[in-house]
């Protein structure tokens, strides 16, 4: 055993040696598996990346709600039928409100998209100005970063007081605290009470360029009548859900006096309604990462085969010598199989070098536009890919290896280049 | 005391199939060499001197014929098991030293010991002791290509006896030397010789042969001549170097 193990170890040495002996040709040769690493870290980078911004979607917008909306956020259903039905009404959406048993909690909001705000010279559009109950300010999910949220009195008395998204604060004053500051929103005045925690992911990006206010206020802006409505409630666990669908559609086909046949008019949305969209994007990674990925690889196990060739011809006298001093032919296979082993693992550890500073670069550089992107490889794929890139070794070093392994020693040792 | 001879050769042949045609190369050889002997195999070309050497050496198997070096008969071990006797039995010193080009001194008179499984800091002992023993101790880090053709040999020569053989299997070990510098290689081998090691030389040349006590003339693949030197040409080996 202890016999194995010293010659291993100098079968290392002398695979690194080799390498170093010809670094050109051995950076050429395992370029093909540099980019297969590469691909494999960039692949699972993504793919953690979306689990990660899918995590954050389901925390913000609560994995426990379900929104009762004109829209159909999954985007799915005939647009033109959608956009055919009615409006969810103030007076429905309170009549749901009070019918509702199985909620945890009931808040109603009305959005207008795309609307411009301004604070003294500066401006902000595509802002989405909201108007909500103060309920929503005690959801788990919603986390004020300053300030506060506003308050029933404000909501009960149309106070013109409003909380501010993240990305509009940036917008808008910069590194300067918001609070007590006035915005003006469809050119009234509304005073800046809080500021939201940055909690807009990939799917969710417009969270950020939301302004809350108190829904009368907003009816005060818009009228009452002029947009539907949401209906936000919270199950009181999330094995609940199906529960307070269930009677969420029976109260709204009730209040909207749908007839029994009729479908449904509306829709019940939740987080959920994003994971059919992950799925999408994941397949899309998986698709296009795999072929990438193998193609690459098939690339590397060619090339370093072909150089493997070389050497061993190249080599002959050396493998003669090596075996008239005593080398067996297992030792022989075992050396060669490890230069192309070392070839991989050096290709892989320069992939995964070149990987980490372009992730961290793009992490940095988005980091505004894609918070959701990781700043670091995750350290399981960047095994994969090394584990990957070993077996890739020892595929394209077999064959070379094994006619190394069979030279016969007369033969080797009268060899000349 | 009866010594137990090193080698014994019993009939020993070799056919080779070189395209429709059998080449025998060797045609029944019965040789027999003691511990400490200082033979020399000679031969012309073609004479199948080489073929011998490649058997003796464990490099190759007989087609026939029986093969005892050291008490174990080598004619019908594998060749993991060959590989063995060759790392512990034998030393090999080539004409054209068959060096590791991008290996120290060190390093190539190391080599044997790796697949013997010296551990390493032994080995490094002992491969420094033999690079001494050649004279080579200030030499120890140098590679083959910043080294004289006369060192490149001894470094051959310290590779042979690190692993203390039984036999030392020097073929043609002056050919690629000036005579000046073959001569040193000469009381080299005298010198082992004498502190008790087996020592057969392969060679053509009678210049190199002469040196030795005992020449073995091979012929169309047969012993022709086994006598032993009577004026043997004595080189009084150098004082090995501290």
């Amino acid at each position: 055993m202890k016999r194995w193990a010293t010659e291993y170890v100098e079968v290392l040495q002398s695979a690194v040696e080799s390498l170093r002996a010809n670094p050109l040709r051995s950076l050429l040769t395992s370029l093909g598996v540099m980019i297969g690493v590469a691909f494999v870290s960039l692949m699972g980078w993504a793919l953690r990346s979306l689990d990660a911004a899918w995590e954050a979607t389901l925390s913000s917008l609560g994995s426990d709600m379900l929104y009762v909306d004109k829209w159909n956020w999954a985007g799915g259903g005939n647009w033109r039928l959608l956009m055919n039905r009615k409006n969810i009404t103030i007076d429905q959406a309170e009549e749901v409100a009070r019918r509702l048993q199985s909620a945890d909690m009931v808040y109603i909001s009305a959005d207008s998209w795309g609307r411009t705000i301004v604070h003294a010279d500066q401006r902000a559009s595509g802002v989405v100005i909201e108007g909500t109950m103060a309920i929503f300010g005690m959801l788990p999910s919603t986390n004020v970063a300053e300030g506060r949220f506003f308050t029933e009195m404000e909501e009960r008395n149309a106070t013109a007081v409003a909380v501010i998204g993240d990305g509009i604060r940036s917008t808008l004053f910069g590194n300067r605290s918001p609070i007590g500051q006035v915005i003006r929103i469809e050119g009234r005045p509304f005073r800046i009470v809080g500021v939201m925690e940055k909690r807009g992911t990939l799917f969710t990006d417009f969270l950020d360029r939301m302004v809350y206010i108190p829904l009368p206020a907003f009816f005060g802006l818009y009228g009452r009548y002029s947009r539907s409505m949401t209906i936000a409630a919270k199950a009181q666990s999330p094995d609940q859900l199906d529960a307070l669908r269930d009677e969420l559609t029976g109260i709204m086909r009730a209040v909207r006096k749908l007839a029994p046949n009729a479908e449904n008019d509306f829709s019940i949305n939740e987080a959920q309604v994003f994971r059919d969209q992950v799925a999408n994007i994941r397949a899309v990674i998986w698709g296009v990462g795999i072929g990438l990925t193998a193609l690459s690889f098939l690339v590397g196990v060619i090339g370093i085969t072909n150089v493997m060739f070389v050497a061993v011809v190249e080599r002959t006298k050396e493998i003669g010598i090596r075996r008239a001093v005593g080398a067996r032919r297992s030792s022989i296979l075992v050396q060669f199989l490890c230069e192309a082993m070392m070839l991989c693992v050096a290709g892989a550890v320069v992939g995964v070098i070149v990987c980490s500073a372009l992730v961290a670069v793009l992490a940095l550089a988005l980091r505004e536009s894609a918070a959701f992107l990781l700043p670091l490889l995750p350290a399981e794929i960047v095994l994969v890919a090394v584990v990957i890139s070993i077996a890739v070794g020892i595929i394209a070093g077999f064959v070379p290896a094994l006619r190394a392994a069979r030279l016969d020693p007369v033969e080797a040792l009268r060899y000349e280049a | 005391m009866t010594t137990q001879p090193l080698i014994v050769l019993e009939g020993i042949t070799k056919h080779y199939r070189m395209g429709d045609e059998i080449v025998q190369a060797l045609r029944g050889i019965d040789l027999q060499i003691n511990p400490n002997e200082y033979v020399a195999i000679m031969g012309p070309s073609g004479s199948g001197k080489s073929t011998l050497m490649n058997i003796l050496g464990c490099l190759d198997w007989p087609t026939s014929g029986r093969y005892v070096l050291d008490g174990v008969d080598v004619s019908q071990l594998d060749d993991a098991a060959l590989a063995a006797i060759r790392n512990r039995k034998i030393g090999f010193v080539f004409q054209t030293f068959n060096l590791l080009p991008r290996a120290t001194a060190l390093k190539n008179v190391e080599l044997p010991l790796i697949y013997a499984g010296v551990p390493p800091q032994q080995r490094r002992q002992r491969a420094i002791a033999a690079l001494e023993s050649v004279g080579l101790g200030d030499r120890l880090r140098h590679k083959p290509p910043e080294l004289s053709g006369g060192q490149r040999q001894r470094v051959a020569i310290a590779r042979a006896l690190v692993t203390e053989p039984s036999l030392i299997l020097a073929d043609e070990p002056t050919g690629n030397l000036d005579s000046k510098t073959g001569e040193e290689i000469m009381q080299l081998f005298e010198r082992i010789w004498r502190e008790g090691n087996t020592v057969l030389l392969v060679t053509h040349e009678d210049d190199i042969a002469r040196h030795a006590r005992r020449i073995i003339r091979i012929r169309d693949g047969r012993v022709e001549s086994d006598h032993i030197n009577p004026t043997p040409h004595v080189v009084e080996p150098i004082e090995q170097q501290q």
